[in-house]
């Protein structure tokens, strides 16, 4: 524990330096910009971003890119409450009570709420990173070829399960990730692969140009038909303080909000969206008035906002501590990391701790921005929902072809990226999600790394997965969130509608 | 209706199965190598003949339940995304020939202007502003190299 405080001591140290603490406040800005706006979530603008982090040190880069994350939950539920409509769709439930509010004349107040619950669940979260990722850290230092293999199943699993539509279609998703995700050089024998002797495809298919085109352009794509005009909250704003009443009613459900965010956010596949439901469901369950919800229940939007930010903290852990993403978004921030030529795994905290130490003290420091900063600049926010799409639009386009072309300088990932902007397309006309698929692109490789050596090292037998007692729990786990839609019809994804 | 759903549905488990079944055939010209020293294509092939069997799976669950196999929002503009997907292959194409600002220049105009609709000369000096703002942040300030071209810009 000791120990812990001394590093993130270091950690304030390096967060605080002038360059960082500049590019923690330009990622929470541009967080909270993205939250705000719909149609464009955190995947894509760290997508985008990207590129302009290229000739960053990593660590003010990861740094401005997490404030992205974290800020985009802040943001999100500023167009939940005033508009009705998520800003990004891990808000989709602060709006059943929040836009209630609004109407009652109380938006203030649920925008005070959201935004002290999110800094109080992001300080707890970050609490938890601190204690939790160094010791999963430690521990995962004894996972072999197996374990890895078969986490990355469990976490393709837990994906597919919590598909909104179908767990077959989402599985197809990440086998297609997958098999995309190993196109380039055989990492033994470096024979090329399905790369139709086009020399950039030799290193495989970019995940910069992939998302671009998948989250970027094909947003883009289907909003040409119908541009988002949206009715934006016109009153006066004010009272953001909650008063003592709305405290008391609203301390209780951020604690158990930020709890179950937390340590749901730490199981790979499940990410922000899926908590905020889970929360709201036991918070209403609980309640002596459930009919009090939908209808106005401050503790609608303190539980939901606090377990947003809560589980994005959560997901930096497999990230960190192992090199594992569970999200869609923390797969292209470990593509950012090795972009940066860092090895994400159990060493990165020791190999790093720079890196480590500082990202975690940024993100302590960029709540407290968010919190002094988000509230005064809501009217702000209230105008930037007032510019029309095809501008927006046409600075989307703009970073993606920037983001596509400018890693590698190379016009084949503009065509990528144009080629996956029609395929995301088909993907959402056709309701494919992407995330399992990203997930998939990102860890193909370190999959199929995993399974080689493992069955090299086994000398052939499958049954290594099952008889070293770590993998074997994987193993058995994804069978189980696998199996369980033929024996329920129950499925946590239903109802979702929104993309990650 | 429901018979051009079941079409769609059949055509599309089709492709699906024909993109499994090609991936399994280049993985076996890759050579699949055997499970004690796994080769080039082995993951391939496994995951190609997974896909195969999804694919199957779901048509067959498409056609046990109502749900629907497309998504309901909003029904897409085919003639501005084909053209839009068009210029975006001719940007491709002339970006190293003509620069970067040029032929930003000229797409952000063409998607304003033509696919947006916003009036012309708002069109030409938005798009300008943002090929202009866009090199000055990446190439001057964040030193990222951007093509050039004939022009030099």
């Amino acid at each position: 524990m000791l120990e812990s405080l001394t590093s993130l001591a270091y950690g304030f140290n390096i967060a605080l330096q002038p360059q960082n603490l500049l590019y923690c406040f330009i990622g929470v800005t541009m967080g909270t910009l993205v939250g705000v706006l719909p149609g464009i979530g955190p995947t894509a603008t760290i997508a985008l971003l990207l590129p302009a982090t290229f000739k960053l040190n990593p660590i003010s880069a990861i740094i401005m890119l997490s404030g992205i994350c974290y800020g985009a939950m802040y943001g999100g539920s500023t167009t939940s409450i005033l508009l009705n409509i998520p800003g990004e769709a891990s808000s989709v439930v602060t709006c059943f009570d929040g836009y209630q509010m609004a109407r009652q004349g109380r938006a203030g107040a649920a925008l005070g709420i959201s935004a002290f619950g999110s800094f109080i669940a992001g300080t707890i979260s970050i609490f938890g990173l601190i204690l939790l990722a160094p010791t999963l850290a430690e521990f995962a230092l004894k996972f072999g070829p197996p374990e890895y293999f078969a986490l990355m199943v469990m976490g393709l699993a837990v994906v597919a399960y919590l598909a909104r539509k179908s767990t077959v279609k989402a599985l197809m998703m990440a086998v297609l990730g997958i098999i995309l995700g190993c196109v380039g050089l055989d990492p033994i024998t470096a024979t090329p692969r399905f790369t139709f002797g086009i020399l950039e495809l030799a290193d495989g298919i970019g995940i910069a140009p992939v998302v671009m085109g998948l989250f970027g352009i094909a947003e883009v794509l289907e909003n040409l038909a119908a541009p988002t005009g949206a009715d934006v909250f016109a009153g006066k704003l004010k009272g953001f303080w909650p008063n003592r009443q709305d405290w008391r009613r609203s301390i209780g459900p951020i604690a158990r909000g930020s709890l179950l965010g937390f340590f749901l956010g730490l199981l790979p596949g499940v990410g922000a969206i899926v908590p905020q439901f889970l929360s709201y469901a036991l918070e209403k369950k609980i309640s002596p008035n459930p009919e009090r919800f939908g209808n106005g229940a401050i503790e609608g939007v303190a539980s939901p906002e606090a377990c947003n930010n809560a589980a994005v903290g959560g997901t930096f852990i497999p990230l960190l501590s192992l090199g594992i993403p569970s999200t869609a978004m923390t797969a292209i921030l470990l593509g950012a990391l090795m972009i940066y030529g860092l090895t994400p795994g159990p060493l990165l905290i020791r190999s790093s701790p720079d890196l480590f130490w500082g990202v975690i003290a940024s993100m302590y420091i960029g709540n407290i921005l968010l919190l002094v900063l988000n509230l005064p600049l809501i009217p702000l926010w209230v105008r930037v929902l007032k510019i029309p799409y095809s501008y927006l639009s046409c600075l989307i386009i703009l970073f993606c072809l920037i983001g596509a072309y400018s890693l590698n300088n190379s016009v084949t990932d503009v065509y990528i990226a144009v080629i996956f902007s029609l395929v995301g397309l088909l993907f959402k006309k056709f309701a494919f999600e992407p995330a399992p698929f990203v997930l998939a692109f990102v860890l193909g490789p370190l999959l199929e790394t995993a399974l080689r050596r493992s069955l090299i090292l086994s000398d052939g037998s499958l049954l290594i997965f099952l008889e070293r007692p770590i993998s074997a729990g994987f193993i058995l786990f994804s069978i189980v969130v696998l199996a369980a839609p033929l024996f329920s019809q129950i499925r946590l994804g239903r109802g979702l509608s929104e993309e990650d | 209706m429901k018979r051009t759903k079941r079409i769609a549905g059949a055509a599309s488990t089709l492709l699906w199965v024909a993109v499994a079944l090609s991936v399994c055939y280049g993985a076996t010209r890759l050579g699949l190598g055997g499970v004690t020293e796994p080769g080039s294509g082995f993951i391939f092939f496994w995951s190609g003949l997974i896909l195969a069997v999804l694919s199957l799976i779901a048509f067959a669950e498409s056609r046990r339940s109502e749900e629907e196999a497309t998504r309901p929002t909003g029904a897409l503009n085919w003639r501005k995304i084909v053209l839009v997907l068009f210029a975006l292959v001719l940007y491709g194409f002339f970006l190293e020939r003509l620069g970067f600002m040029l032929t930003t220049f000229l797409l952000l105009s063409f998607f304003l202007g033509l696919i947006e609709g916003v009036y012309w000369r708002k069109s030409l000096a938005v798009a300008a502003g943002a090929a202009f703002g866009a090199f000055a942040i990446f190439e001057l300030w964040l030193k990222i190299r951007l093509p050039h071209g004939i022009f030099g810009f």
